[in-house]
């Protein structure tokens, strides 16, 4: 949770892309592992989306059941995964916890990975966004969701403010 | 001297792996046996008839025509068969084969077939049972590897996509899976759970499959390292672009 006092434009933003798409067994150990660490404020998984069922063609509306859409758990939270793990993007609050975070991808990934610092959430408000959330919309869930999909079953409280 | 088809210039593996595809000549490395290939093609059920759109030629009473007289018709043509389709989808990561060279090595070794070519993804419509023997040469050969091409009558775009850990290429719908060391295919190529576990083999290594590719990749061989196949880009280049241009 962002510390309402903390300035967005001074956080840093990572992007951690494995040179392989992670098995929810990986991804769950690399999770946890980047859980341990102080100073992440948001974090971002990208990857294709698995759908339990088919969406088109001749078998439309079959259970796709896929070997990758498992739940996986995180400090206590579970989480089912809606996508292939395929890259994480990062908020944290400086340099020093970015490279906390390398040191756990060089264990957790041993099969390579590109590490970059950019712009890879969004800070600002978009005219979607504020179509959908309105003024006074929660800032922790910006750049989280699609503004036009559903924010419940996608976006995960690790640690709730209390 | 007899005439020898020559099909593709250069001399890097992968240039001669692309002769291999175009003139059919592949080494055969698995088999998928005919009861199996109906089962993850799914257009109908194994060991049943082919079901037909119009009665046998030789029954039909055809019209007099030249043309006729001197092409033969494939045997799915003969017996009236559906025309059914099969669809291959590479990976980028060194797969065996791609789209263009499906369809080269479908056109120049098969009668009757059409062959589709897109970026991701290869489809071969023609009567049923000239589509399966298509579908079983390229199965069966060094053109398929069980876990970098796959059959996929929809939902392809995994073939550009990262490998994940197993190294099976990512597939939505998860048609096939490694079991015990080997690919298995337990869906048929549309989605659709089947009775029965498929057993494709065991997928090559990153080092067969870097020596067997069609793909020119900057990380195995470049297309620049192969001076002759440039050369001949160029004049392909060049000439097209000549005969194109019409000053008025």
């Amino acid at each position: 949770m962002v510390d309402p006092t903390t300035n967005l434009e001074d956080l840093i933003q990572i992007e951690i892309c494995p040179a392989r798409f992670l098995s929810p067994e990986t991804a769950q150990e690399l999770l946890n592992e980047l859980t341990n660490i102080e100073g992440i404020t948001r974090a971002f998984i990208h990857g294709p989306r698995l759908p339990t069922t088919v969406p088109y063609g001749p078998a439309t509306g079959h259970d796709v059941d896929h070997k990758f859409s498992k739940t996986i758990k995180i400090g206590e939270t579970e989480l089912d995964l809606a996508v292939i793990f395929g890259r994480i993007r990062l908020e944290i609050l400086n340099e020093e916890v970015r490279e906390n975070i390398r040191e756990v991808c060089e264990r957790t990934l041993p099969m390579g990975y590109e590490f970059r610092q950019g712009l890879f959430i969004q800070k600002r408000q978009t005219v979607s966004d504020y179509a959908k959330r309105g003024p006074n919309a929660d800032p922790t869930t910006l750049g989280l969701a699609d503004p036009k999909g559903k924010v419940g079953n996608r976006v995960c409280m690790l640690n709730p403010a209390e | 001297m007899a005439y020898e088809a020559q099909y593709y210039p250069g001399a890097t593996s992968v240039a001669e792996n692309r002769r291999k595809h175009m003139s059919g000549k592949v080494e055969k490395l698995r088999e998928v046996s005919d009861d199996d290939l109906t089962l993850v093609l799914g257009h109908r059920a194994p060991g049943s008839d082919y079901p037909s759109t119009h009665p046998p030629l030789a029954e039909m009473g055809e019209p007099e025509c030249s043309v006729r007289e001197m092409v033969e018709a494939t045997p799915g043509a003969k017996a009236g068969d559906r025309v059914r389709y099969v669809q291959f989808v590479d990976s980028m990561y060194n797969a065996p084969s791609t789209p263009y060279f499906r369809t080269y090595a479908a056109a120049i070794n098969f009668r009757g077939v059409d062959p589709g070519t897109l970026s991701g993804r290869q489809v071969v419509e023609a009567r049923e049972r000239d589509m399966e023997e298509v579908a079983k040469f390229q199965l069966e050969t060094e053109m398929s590897c069980p876990a970098l091409a796959s059959l996929r009558g929809a939902t392809v775009h995994g073939h550009s996509l990262r490998l994940p850990e197993d190294g099976i290429m990512f597939d939505m719908l998860d048609r096939c899976r490694l079991e015990n060391g080997v690919v298995i295919m337990h869906k048929d190529q549309v989605g659709r759970a089947i009775d029965k576990k498929v057993d494709f083999g065991k997928p090559m290594s990153e080092e067969e499959a870097a020596k067997r590719t069609t793909i020119y990749r900057v990380d195995n061989v470049a297309f620049r390292d192969d001076a002759e196949v440039i050369e001949w880009v160029h004049t392909i280049f060049e000439k097209r672009t000549a005969y194109g241009f019409k000053p008025e």
